[in-house]
C-alpha cells in the first residue's frame, strides 16, 4: 500500500507583504481542496509579519525542504505543493548506481587462491609415522 | 515603481551571491582557483567541459577495463579471451561484458562453467573442420531458433 512520505506542510506567509500576495490567495481559495485531495498530508498555516513566504515541507525520513513561494501566482504554489507532496525525503543529488545489493556474492567473492589447486590451501590430517 | 532614474541610481547588491554560484564547483580544486574568483570562472568551465566529453570516454574505458578482467578470469582456467568469446558467441550464449566481468568476480563457479562451454564448443569446432568425416556433429554446436 501507498504511504505518503511527506508528513507536513507549513505555509509560513505575512498578512501584509505584497510578496506574500499568492500566498494569501492560495490559502483563501485552494489550500482547502489541497488538504481534501492529500488526507494524509496535515497542512500549517502559519501567518507571520516580517517574514518572506516560505513553504517547508517535512518528510518521513527527516529531511526538512523550504521553498521560497515570494511573487508567484495561486496556480503556481499550488503546482509546487502537488510536486512536494509526491517527492520522497531523500536527498535530491546525481545516483551513482542505480542498483545496490546488500549480498553481491552468493558463490563467494573471487579471491586469488579460488581457482588453484586445494593442496595450497587445505592441510592434510597430520598422519603419525608408522 | 522602478523608473529610469531610480534604475541609474541603485547598486549593484548581490555580487557576493553571483560570485559563490562559480566558487562552489571550484571548491574542491587545487590552488588560487579554488579561491579567486577569475581563476576559477575558466577552470570551473573547463572542468565541465572535460566532464561533457569524458562521458564518451567513460563508455570506451569501462569496456576495456571488463576484457582485461575476463581475459584474466579465462586464462586462469586455461583459455584466452577471444577464443572465450568467440566460442560462447557460437554457443548462442549472449552475454554481454559487463556482466561476464560481475560473474568472474562475483560468481567464480558460474565463469568456471561458461569457459568450460566455450573450451567444449572450441573442440567440437575443430573437429567439425579437421575431422571432415563420419563423425556425428557436436552437441553444442545446435543452433536452435527462438522465437
Amino acid at each position: 500500500r501507498y504511504v505518503r512520505q511527506l508528513q507536513r506542510l507549513q505555509l509560513l506567509f505575512s498578512p501584509t507583504a505584497a510578496d506574500a500576495r499568492g500566498a494569501r490567495q492560495f490559502v483563501e481559495e485552494a489550500a482547502l481542496d489541497f488538504a481534501r485531495q492529500h488526507p494524509d498530508v496535515v497542512l500549517y498555516v502559519s501567518p507571520r509579519s516580517g517574514r518572506a513566504p516560505v513553504l517547508l515541507a517535512e518528510y518521513l525520513n527527516g529531511t526538512v525542504r523550504e521553498e521560497l513561494i515570494a511573487s508567484k501566482t495561486s496556480e503556481e504554489i499550488v503546482q509546487l505543493a502537488t510536486k512536494l507532496a509526491g517527492q520522497s525525503g531523500l536527498d535530491i543529488i546525481r545516483i551513482r548506481k542505480p542498483f545496490h545489493t546488500d549480498n553481491p556474492s552468493i558463490q563467494g567473492q573471487w579471491h586469488p587462491l579460488t581457482n588453484k589447486p586445494s593442496a595450497l590451501t587445505v592441510q592434510g590430517p597430520h598422519l603419525q609415522p608408522q | 515603481l522602478l523608473s529610469a532614474p531610480r534604475w541609474l541610481r541603485s547598486r549593484l547588491t548581490d555580487r557576493f551571491w553571483r560570485v559563490q554560484e562559480v566558487l562552489k564547483y571550484a571548491r574542491h580544486f587545487r590552488g588560487r582557483k579554488n579561491r579567486c574568483y577569475k581563476l576559477a570562472v575558466g577552470s570551473v568551465r573547463r572542468a565541465f567541459v572535460k566532464s561533457t566529453k569524458a562521458r564518451r570516454e567513460k563508455k570506451r574505458f569501462l569496456r576495456a577495463l571488463w576484457i582485461t578482467r575476463i581475459e584474466a578470469a579465462s586464462l586462469e582456467h586455461g583459455l584466452k579471451y577471444s577464443a572465450f568469446i568467440s566460442n560462447l558467441l557460437k554457443s548462442q550464449v549472449e552475454l554481454n561484458r559487463k556482466v561476464i566481468a560481475d560473474l568472474a568476480i562475483y560468481e567464480p563457479k558460474t565463469f568456471k562453467s561458461l569457459a568450460a562451454l566455450a573450451q567444449r564448443r572450441r573442440q567440437e569446432g575443430f573437429l567439425a573442420a579437421l575431422g571432415d568425416g563420419k563423425e556425428p556433429e557436436g552437441i553444442f554446436s545446435r543452433i536452435v531458433r527462438h522465437l
